[in-house]
């Protein structure tokens, strides 16, 4: 190992402060938390045990697994949607209505969760806004009228919050492949479908799959939508770990609840890391 | 091409803007089966939007686009049985060298057996056999651009449309890939359209050329023709006739008299043109240097010009003298010539230009010319010559 010079202390100082920073408020509260997710009282090695994982699994398992089949199918819904949107802003030919969905596409992405929660909630409710146009327009009868407000509703919450933010990575990923290979497709006969789907979306597969695991990891965090849609069981990890917390005090369960959620984050996240080294070979 | 039967290609009165700009003015082209014609011009003038045209990614405001009889203006680039290759190649990068050749195929609901043995062929006719498995990205531009070649032929149109396909290409793989997609097309009987700003280009590969100035055919001519013959000043400067006089003369019965100048002698050309102003264009190779006081040449056709030169370059093989003609006088011009051997700076020369070397034209706004739109693009053109 060399020794340490003067300039290399140098280096070492100038990336100190952000090092500091990584280690004060990411590492130190992540490792504390997964820590504390393992502690018990009178527990091996001075209070160390898998009491609150096994409570965790005891209470929660079906949470967990809700949690996963809500949050992938969401990811997979934002996906062929902004598959959708971003095909359409490649490939329509219509330039009217091309425009109009450009600028109406974005909006949800600046409207916050807790809102959207909100809008949806009184939006698909039993006797909500869309029920009630449905029966106004004799679709339905007031008796068939069905609440949303479950797992539908949270999918149709992430769905219709995360597909903009997707879609606009998509979007511009679409808008900058070679035009040309998109015309010598339609020049071969590709009708617009196998245009999409044979030559756009594999050029574009990299932008659409990091879209994709960042929503997914943004709608593993969300609290408020489960909250204010589905307030019943079974629920989404985020709701049992602020009731652990708020209810029981019980920072132990939650920290283990938290340590699932981060695993599920993390298998996601390797994928997104291998991707990213992929690109930079 | 028989004259009383339409072309096999037929443009007519096609025009095209682009919002409010006019960028092709009632094109009328025929092509006939198996001929190579090659689009030349200037970037923006249309060439590419013509092409465009013919494809069907751009319908025409005006005009009719016909292939063999049957009117194509508005069929889908599919259904015209043409295929267009484009500069930047424009292969699928997530598809293998094999795909890319097959998908045309495969769109056409071929058997899988039926599309493994065309790619094979067009593999070997165009050596990329064992390279089937890879991916555009590790081919080299050459290579790249075969593929597209490649995938155009698999599906065997009739037309051929090529958009300046070799401009990307080093110049030793552009020459190579010249002949061969020369060849091909010969082989193969298709007929193309080869758009391109390279007048070598243009020449060493097509039947016929046409060139285009601002949405008009300036002229249409095999290469021959254009290169000698150039119908107007554009296509003499865009042919390579750079250089350029401004002189007078007067008609006479065998043709015009270009009248003795302050740098020029009298001599007779055979164009039929008005008294009045003359534009003279030539190119360097077409002049010879000789000794300033060498004697007037007899036949009265050779145009004898004086001047001492300002500078020399060695561009390889010959020599190019810059030479002033015009000792001082304010409508003195500068020209390029070129001999085998150098002559001194501020040498005293005289520059002889043979019958048929220098093209005679009416000087802009003296007569209307047949380009009368191409007129300040010639103006700026002289300038640029005279600054040299």
């Amino acid at each position: 190992m060399p020794s340490l010079t003067p300039q290399r202390l140098l280096g070492l100082f100038l990336v100190l402060p952000a090092l500091a920073m990584v280690v004060l408020f990411f590492i130190v509260p992540l490792s504390a938390s997964v820590i504390g997710a393992f502690e018990v009282e009178g527990g091996f090695m001075g209070g160390l045990g898998l009491d609150n994982i096994i409570k965790a699994f005891d209470f929660y398992a079906q949470d967990m697994l809700f949690t996963l089949v809500i949050v992938s199918l969401s990811t997979l819904l934002i996906a062929l949607f902004s598959i959708g949107i971003g095909g359409y802003l490649t490939l329509g030919e219509n330039p009217r209505a091309v425009a109009i969905l450009r600028w109406l596409y974005r909006w949800p992405m600046f409207i916050p969760f807790i809102v959207v929660g909100q809008v949806l909630r009184t939006f698909l409710a039993k006797n909500g806004l869309m029920n009630g146009t449905f029966v106004a327009m004799g679709l339905i009868t007031p008796m068939q009228a069905t609440s949303l407000l479950d797992w539908r509703g949270i999918v149709i919450a992430f769905v219709w919050k995360q597909t903009p933010f997707v879609a606009l990575l998509v979007a511009g990923a679409m808008a900058s492949i070679d035009r040309g290979t998109i015309e010598a497709a339609r020049n071969l006969g590709a009708s617009r479908l196998r245009i999409l789907f044979e030559i756009v979306v594999p050029q574009v597969a990299t932008t659409l799959l990091v879209g994709m695991i960042l929503s997914f990891v943004t709608m593993m965090s969300v609290l408020s939508v489960p909250l204010m849609i589905n307030a019943q069981s079974p629920t989404m990890l985020t709701t049992d770990i602020a009731f652990r917390i708020n209810a029981y005090g019980d920072y132990g369960v939650a920290n283990a609840l938290g340590l699932v959620s981060l695993l599920m984050a993390s298998g996601v996240a390797l994928v997104y890391l291998r991707i990213a080294m992929r690109e930079r070979s | 091409m028989d004259a009383s039967e339409r072309p096999f290609l037929d443009l007519t009165g096609v025009t095209v803007s682009y919002g409010s700009t006019r960028v092709l003015e009632g094109i009328d082209l025929g092509i006939g089966k198996g001929e190579f014609v090659a689009l030349l011009g200037a970037s923006g003038c249309g060439k590419t939007t013509l092409l465009r045209t013919i494809a069907g990614f751009i319908v025409p405001d005006a005009g009719t686009v016909s292939v063999g009889g049957h009117d194509v203006t508005r069929l889908p680039p599919d259904r015209r049985g043409m295929a267009l290759m484009f500069q930047s190649y424009a292969l699928w990068p997530h598809m293998t060298v094999a795909q890319n050749i097959g998908y045309g195929l495969k769109l056409r609901r071929q058997s899988r057996a039926d599309i493994a043995r065309r790619v094979g062929e067009i593999a070997a006719m165009l050596g990329l056999q064992g390279l089937e498995a890879r991916k555009p990205a590790s081919l080299s531009g050459g290579q790249r651009q075969r593929v597209a070649l490649g995938r155009s032929l698999a599906v065997d149109p009739e037309i051929l449309l090529l958009d300046e396909p070799l401009s990307n290409l080093d110049a030793r793989i552009r020459l190579s890939l010249r002949h061969e997609i020369r060849t091909l097309q010969q082989r193969m009987g298709i007929t193309a359209v080869h758009v391109t700003h390279d007048r070598e280009e243009a020449m060493v590969m097509a039947d016929s050329i046409v060139i285009l100035d601002k949405g008009r055919i300036a002229q249409r001519g095999t290469p021959e023709e254009v290169y000698n013959r150039p119908a107007s000043a554009f296509v003499a400067a865009f042919m390579g006739a750079e250089n350029v006089l401004t002189l007078s003369g007067s008609a006479s019965g065998e043709g015009f008299a270009i009248a003795p100048g302050p740098f020029n002698a009298g001599c007779l050309v055979p164009d039929l043109l008005p008294t009045g102003g003359v534009e003279v264009r030539f190119r360097a190779e077409a002049g010879t240097l000789g000794p300033a006081d060498a004697p007037p040449p007899e036949d009265g056709r050779t145009l004898r010009l004086a001047g001492h030169v300002v500078s020399t370059s060695y561009p390889g093989g010959i020599w190019r003298h810059a030479v002033r003609l015009g000792e001082g006088a304010a409508d003195g011009a500068t020209v390029l010539v070129d001999a085998p051997h150098p002559v001194a700076q501020g040498q005293a020369v005289s520059v002889l230009l043979p019958p048929d070397t220098f093209f005679v034209f009416p000087a802009a706004g003296d007569a209307p010319p047949p380009a009368s739109d191409s007129r300040s693009g010639d103006r700026r053109r002289r300038l640029e010559v005279q600054q040299a």
